[in-house]
């Protein structure tokens, strides 16, 4: 009888929070639209059982998409995948973040050919799983699909390489890390202490150096992650103006998927610089581009235009 | 016959060469006539040049009328030829030196040369003669008429987004030596700028005197309508003078001009510092009458072109528009022509991928900015493509205009249904749309669908307060061992700390035995016992020896230690009552021996608090 009060607890009482009763999935699909405008203000704890239901549900969805589309039902496809895109983001509205579930979502937004909306979940997913080859993968295919092909945001791959634990490592593994560096720290300190054995310092010194980078890194992730000073395009197409409002002169356009770095925010308005490429020029017989180079580019967009991440 | 043709290219040659030549000698013929300075003294000379230019063939120009001045000498003649980028220019100067012989304005009449029935004139020049003023020691250079700069723009008034030149001038009299140019630009808030060429040099003449111009070019947009201010602009230079140095006797051989020409010993330099004064153009809005439904802000002088390349696709294939917008204007913000379509659904439309190119800066800003628009017709009865529309606001003219350009016959042929669906990555663009479904080897990778870490990464262990508070349960017992490692030396290393440590509770187990000691009634024994607990605590206390523990040196060493006055008193005076109760008969009551227990142990506490 309890098994059954806390099967009923875990699967139902989340999700009237929500105003959705997932007990049929036939429930769901009907209630598409209710669901999209409650999800935007939920924020009760969800079990990770109803989530795990959720989750499965959705990637059934998606892969019975991906059936159709090879049947070229492309609508029966979209339906699918917007069921699908709409479980995964119910998840994570209520509060559970997973990196396999942004980028579940990154796939199935980028089957409905939402390209930005792709790219913010992949990026979001890298925050939780930075090692993972998948999503890399996915990641720069989605960007060699926008249509601006503006220099990525990656950073150098010499820092990668230097500040290794940096980007291989997420916060909270760098946090275990840290509490790890610091248990041994305390260890050795006390036995430094007890038994004096000089050569304990050394050690100690190389734990201390250890433990202040990895503490430095972990500050500089928490920062630079919830930040929200990187954001992507979601709109089809971007006026960028030259200031934050429409009496402002249209400076230039950016597409859907296009990185941006926040600056500032104002009435509703972002201030944004983006990298373009500038094309110098055409070779006037036969069309063909000249040189290429790319520069910073910025000014205001409308904020429901960009996504941060 | 070969000869007669040979002779003909020889005379071909010959007139080409001819022409060539005259082509590059043909100039404007002018006559100028310049003086070395305007402001001048009586006792000064004036050296007035009479330039004519585009030829040397002329006879020399009448002299002018120079009332107010004698002729000292002259006609000096120099001829000038310069080749500059192929260019040729010829003149000839005749110079005169004239002494001023009245002060106040006088005027250089006009000059007249002829040259193959064409009479040429210079215009007059005005100089001001002043008083002869006696010549200071070190004569300061008066460089306000020498040096200026001025700030101008091409029109006052603009309309808003209109292409207006702004122009910094620098005039220096030619021959001046200046270094180190040091502009800064004016603040041209609400303009948009683009810079118009490299900075010019050529030569001016102003009141008779020739100046060297440095000019630099740029061009603004006004970005907001109203009165706009564009700041001013300032100038820094350093006048490099070379003066005569006093000749010396010490200087010797190296006061020789050569090494102060080397070593820069003669040279001077006087900074010079000019700014311009601010400009305001006036920014009118545009015209709100007549304006095109498809107008998007581009203003100036343009023309369009648009082609495409294939004429015959199949439904679903993409046709790429190359729509070319050029002229004069702020090519960067050119919006995207407008595809007129008859029928929504007729057409797929992408967006537009641009290429801006500026094609001139010299003059004005001109360049052009092709569109290439893919479109996919959808059905087999389109037979053209959509008209192109541009529309823009002419500010020569006043009036919006807008360039049609018409459609183009295409024929479209039946294809495959295309899926909307994104399947895989389109490394070429929209181009490649059509084969994507293909490529399933390019798909995406597919979902993580492990359950196993499926759990909540969103909650920081960094925020955990059981982290932090476990955190801190190691650096307690670190700081906690380390105070008692700490304590447990000094105990062993410092006696006298170690006694001062333990004073206390050696003290309450000598008060312990006193106290037994008086159970028994034996007075001398109880004070003894008593005393010796007292005299062993303050010992401890001061790391003294017992013996040295006084009545008089215990209250010293209590006054040095800043204990109470009060309580130094009282113990001083219980340490005497002690010794006087130890060696004599009378040992007291045993009330008087509960009542001393009492006040050692009153005494002990009390100085426990004040010397700890």
């Amino acid at each position: 009888m309890s098994v059954f009060l806390r099967l009923i607890f875990f699967c139902i009482v989340p999700f009237s929070y929500c105003g959705l009763w997932i007990a049929d999935c036939g429930a769901l699909e009907s209630e598409t639209q209710n669901l999209t405008s409650e999800i935007k203000n939920p924020k009760s704890e969800i079990s990770r059982d109803a989530v795990i239901r959720l989750f499965t549900d959705a990637n059934e969805k998606y892969l019975q998409a991906a059936k159709l589309i090879a049947a070229k039902d492309s609508r029966g496809a979209g339906q699918k995948l917007d069921e699908a895109a709409l479980q995964y983001e119910t998840i994570l509205a209520n509060g559970f973040q997973n990196g396999q579930i942004y980028y579940n979502l990154g796939n199935t937004y980028y089957r409905l050919g939402k390209l930005g909306k792709a790219i913010v979940n992949y990026r979001r997913a890298r925050q939780f799983i930075p090692r993972n080859a998948d999503l890399d993968a996915n990641l720069k295919l989605v960007k060699s699909s926008t249509e601006d092909k503006e220099l990525s945001n990656e950073t150098p791959i010499v820092i990668r390489r230097i500040f290794f634990w940096f980007f291989l490592f997420n916060q909270n593994e760098l946090t275990m890390g840290a509490v790890f560096l610091y248990g041994i720290l305390m260890i050795l300190l006390f036995f430094l202490i007890v038994l004096k054995y000089p050569w304990l310092k050394k050690i100690i010194i190389g734990f201390s150096a250890g433990l202040f980078i990895v503490v430095v890194s972990l500050g500089i992730k928490i920062y630079v992650e919830q930040g929200k000073d990187h954001g992507v395009v979601i709109a089809t197409k971007c006026h960028v103006r030259y200031g934050p409002g429409e009496e402002y002169e249209l400076k230039f356009e950016i597409h859907d998927g296009a990185e941006c770095v926040i600056e500032d925010e104002k009435n509703g308005w972002y201030k944004v610089y983006v990298h373009v490429g500038v094309k110098q020029g055409i070779e006037p017989k036969t069309g063909t581009e000249e040189k290429a180079s790319k520069e910073v580019r910025g000014g205001w967009l409308l904020k429901k235009d960009v996504e941060a991440i | 016959m070969g000869k007669y043709v040979k002779h003909f290219y020889l005379w071909i040659t010959i007139i080409i060469f001819f022409g060539y030549i005259e082509t590059v000698f043909a100039q404007d013929i002018s006559l100028t006539a310049t003086v070395d300075r305007n402001v001048l003294t009586l006792n000064d000379r004036l050296q007035l040049t009479l330039t004519i230019h585009g030829t040397q063939d002329t006879a020399p120009p009448s002299f002018p009328s120079i009332e107010g001045f004698t002729l000292l000498y002259g006609p000096k003649i120099s001829v000038q030829t310069k080749i500059i980028n192929g260019s040729v220019s010829t003149s000839k100067g005749y110079t005169y030196v004239l002494q001023p012989a009245a002060k106040g304005k006088l005027t250089i009449g006009p000059s007249v040369v002829e040259y193959k029935g064409n009479t040429y004139t210079s215009p007059p020049v005005s100089v001001e003669v002043t008083d002869a003023k006696p010549s200071p020691e070190t004569p300061s250079p008066n460089f306000e008429k020498a040096i200026f700069v001025e700030l101008s723009t091409d029109k006052n008034t603009a309309y808003l987004y209109e292409q207006t030149v702004l122009s910094f001038k620098l005039y220096f009299q030619k021959g001046l030596p200046i270094s180190d140019i040091n502009y800064t630009a004016p603040l041209t808030k609400n303009f948009m700028e683009e810079k118009l060429g490299d900075q010019r040099q050529y030569e001016e003449i102003r009141d008779g005197i020739i100046y060297n111009v440095l000019e630099l070019r740029t061009a603004l947009f006004p970005m907001v309508s109203g009165e706009l201010t564009i700041t001013q602009a300032k100038l820094h230079c350093n006048l490099v003078i070379r003066q005569r140095r006093e000749q010396r006797d010490s200087d010797g051989f190296f006061g020789d001009s050569f090494f102060d020409d080397f070593f820069g010993r003669e040279q001077k330099r006087y900074p010079i510092e000019r700014t311009t004064e601010p400009i305001t153009i006036k920014v009118k809005p545009l015209p709100e009458q007549g304006k095109p439904k498809d107008f998007h802000g581009a203003v100036g002088t343009y023309d369009m072109e648009a082609s495409i390349k294939v004429q015959k696709v199949k439904v679903g294939d993409p046709i790429t528009f190359s729509i070319s917008v050029y002229g004069e204007g702020n090519i960067q913000t050119i919006n995207e022509p407008t595809l007129v379509l008859n029928n929504e659904d007729d057409f797929k439309l992408y967006p537009a991928e641009s290429v801006t190119q500026i094609t001139h800066r010299e003059e004005l800003i001109r360049g052009r900015k092709v569109f290439s628009k893919v479109i996919e017709p959808q059905n087999t009865d389109l037979q053209y493509t959509p008209a192109v529309v541009f529309s823009f606001f002419d500010p020569r003219i006043g009036q919006y205009r807008t360039i049609t350009k018409e459609p183009t016959p295409i024929t479209v042929e039946a294809g495959h249904q295309e899926v909307p669906i994104q399947l895989t990555l389109s490394q070429n663009g929209l181009q490649s749309a059509k084969q994507q479904a293909h490529i399933l080897t390019q798909d995406i990778l597919p979902l993580m669908t492990n359950i196993s870490p499926l759990r909540n990464q969103g909650k920081g262990i960094y925020k955990s307060p059981f982290i932090i508070a476990c955190l801190a349960i190691p650096a307690i017992i670190v700081i906690t061992s380390f105070f008692i490692t700490q304590h447990k030396e000094r105990l062993q290393t410092d006696i006298g700390y170690a006694r001062n440590r333990r004073a206390h509770t050696v003290a309450k187990r000598r008060l312990a035995t006193a106290q037994s000691v008086l159970s028994r009634n034996t007075p001398a024994e109880f004070y003894s016992s008593l005393s010796k607990a007292m005299a062993d605590y303050l010992a401890d206390k001061f790391n003294i020896s017992t013996a040295s523990a006084s009545s008089d040196n215990i209250g010293t060493l209590l006054k040095q230690r800043g204990v109470d006055e009060l309580l130094v008193e009282e113990v001083s005076s219980y340490l005497t009552d002690l010794d006087y109760r130890r060696f004599s008969k009378d040992g007291g009551m045993r009330e008087e021996m509960d009542r001393s227990l009492k006040s050692a142990e009153q005494l002990i506490t009390k100085l426990e608090k004040q010397l700890s």
